[in-house]
């Protein structure tokens, strides 16, 4: 059967969306940390999803949820590596998302004395 | 003016590689390398047996991955021919290395046979180190890696300049010689592609033999002498279509 020349491009466009679309199949936690304490009001909790530069990799994303180990009202962390994304499950009534925003962004100090900012919040959603 | 394949093909390329430069800029939420095919195949492994994705790869490597597995089976390797960057980087390299030569050397047929087995020792060797070491540590020999990230890290320095030196070389000599001889991903997309289901094909009671066809085809395909174009290197790019001087010779069709 012949078929129009138009075929071969749209169905190359139409793969690419399709395997665009899919990866939501595929997508999975790269961690998933739980730090809720006694004391935290999960009934309270709330959701945040940050996109964070810097979150790239397992080690990334394991340094970055580290950093908020012993920060109150921080319940949980879910990161995405792949979408360099952060989802916080969080206590409004002990902390905020500016405060959240500012520990992933302050410099970080390295053991040979030098201090960088590793990770950028480039939204919040 | 006649709006040929190529006019589109070359289109769809340069949107492509437009995303992809604005992706290695730092622009957009997800690295230009999130979007790679081949990285589905590397991280195949990790997932099957530890449950994760190997370093910087994601669901969107695999997903697209799988979405093209389905495109080659109904349109053989349509995506290196409309949607590769270095496809389209061999195929111009062979055009320019056409107009450099006075007469270009010739791989001889059973010597071209046997260096396209290379790229499934590739595909062997870069599986293995990735699935061994759960780290892209080959970036430094991947030419869509060097040129996107600008020779970004995990390059080797000098050794990576050589390899990428040495694809747009030897693409001036043989067209599309890192597809045709070291693309592991190619050699992933091969046994789809022999099934693709849309094939180039000739009407052999009009065609005049006059050999453009082949003459045109990036991958050296002898399109004037077999009526289906069944060869797995085929990338349905049409070159051979919009070469043909006579009317409705070749055409694209729905075959087994
Ligand atoms: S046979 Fe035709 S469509 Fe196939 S690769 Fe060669 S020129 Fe392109
Ligand atoms: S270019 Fe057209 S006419 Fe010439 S050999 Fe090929 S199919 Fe036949």
């Amino acid at each position: 059967m012949r078929v129009s020349r138009f075929i071969i491009p749209v169905l190359v466009v139409v793969a690419l969306l399709v395997g665009y679309s899919l990866r939501l199949a595929f997508t999975q936690p790269t961690t998933n940390i739980s730090y809720a304490r006694t004391g935290d009001t999960i009934e309270n909790a709330q959701q945040a999803t940050f996109i964070v530069e810097g979150v790239k990799c397992k080690g990334t994303a394991s340094f970055f949820s580290s950093l908020y180990e012993d920060t109150p009202g921080v319940i949980a962390i879910e990161t995405f590596a792949s979408e360099h994304k952060a989802v916080f499950t969080y206590d409004p009534d002990v902390i905020g998302i500016e405060q959240i925003k500012s520990i992933m962004e302050a410099p970080i100090d390295f053991d040979d004395g030098t201090s960088e900012q590793v990770f950028r919040c480039l939204a919040v959603e | 003016m006649t709006v040929t394949n190529r006019h589109i093909r070359y289109t769809l390329l340069l949107v492509i590689i437009g995303l992809l430069v604005y992706l290695a800029l730092g622009y957009g939420t997800r690295s230009f390398e999130a979007y790679c095919p081949f990285g589905g195949a590397e991280s195949l492994w990790g997932l099957i047996t530890q449950g994760e994705f190997t370093c910087a790869l994601g669901p969107l490597n695999l997903s697209i991955m799988l979405a093209l597995l389905g495109l080659a089976l109904l349109s053989k390797k349509s995506f290196c021919g409309w949607a590769c960057p270095i496809g389209l980087l061999g195929e111009l390299g062979g055009k320019l290395g056409g107009r450099l030569w006075r007469k270009r050397p010739k791989v001889e047929k059973r010597t071209n046979g046997y260096l396209k087995l290379l790229r499934y020792v590739i595909l062997v060797v870069v599986l293995y180190f990735t699935y061994h070491t759960g780290e892209l540590i080959l970036r430094g020999f991947d030419p869509f890696y060097l040129i996107f990230s600008g020779f970004g890290h995990g390059s080797l320095g000098w050794i990576s300049i050589a390899v990428l030196g040495g694809i747009v070389v030897a693409a001036l000599v043989v067209p599309m010689a890192f597809c045709r001889y070291l693309c592991p991903l190619g050699a992933v997309f091969d046994p789809f592609s022999r099934l693709g289901l849309l094939k180039v094909s000739r009407d052999d009671s009009s065609c005049t033999a006059c050999g453009m066809c082949t003459q045109a085809c990036p991958h050296e395909i002898g399109v004037d002498e077999i009526e289906v174009v069944r060869h797995r290197d085929c990338t349905n790019c049409l070159e051979c279509v919009d070469v043909c001087p006579e009317d409705d010779v070749l055409s694209i069709r729905a075959r087994l």
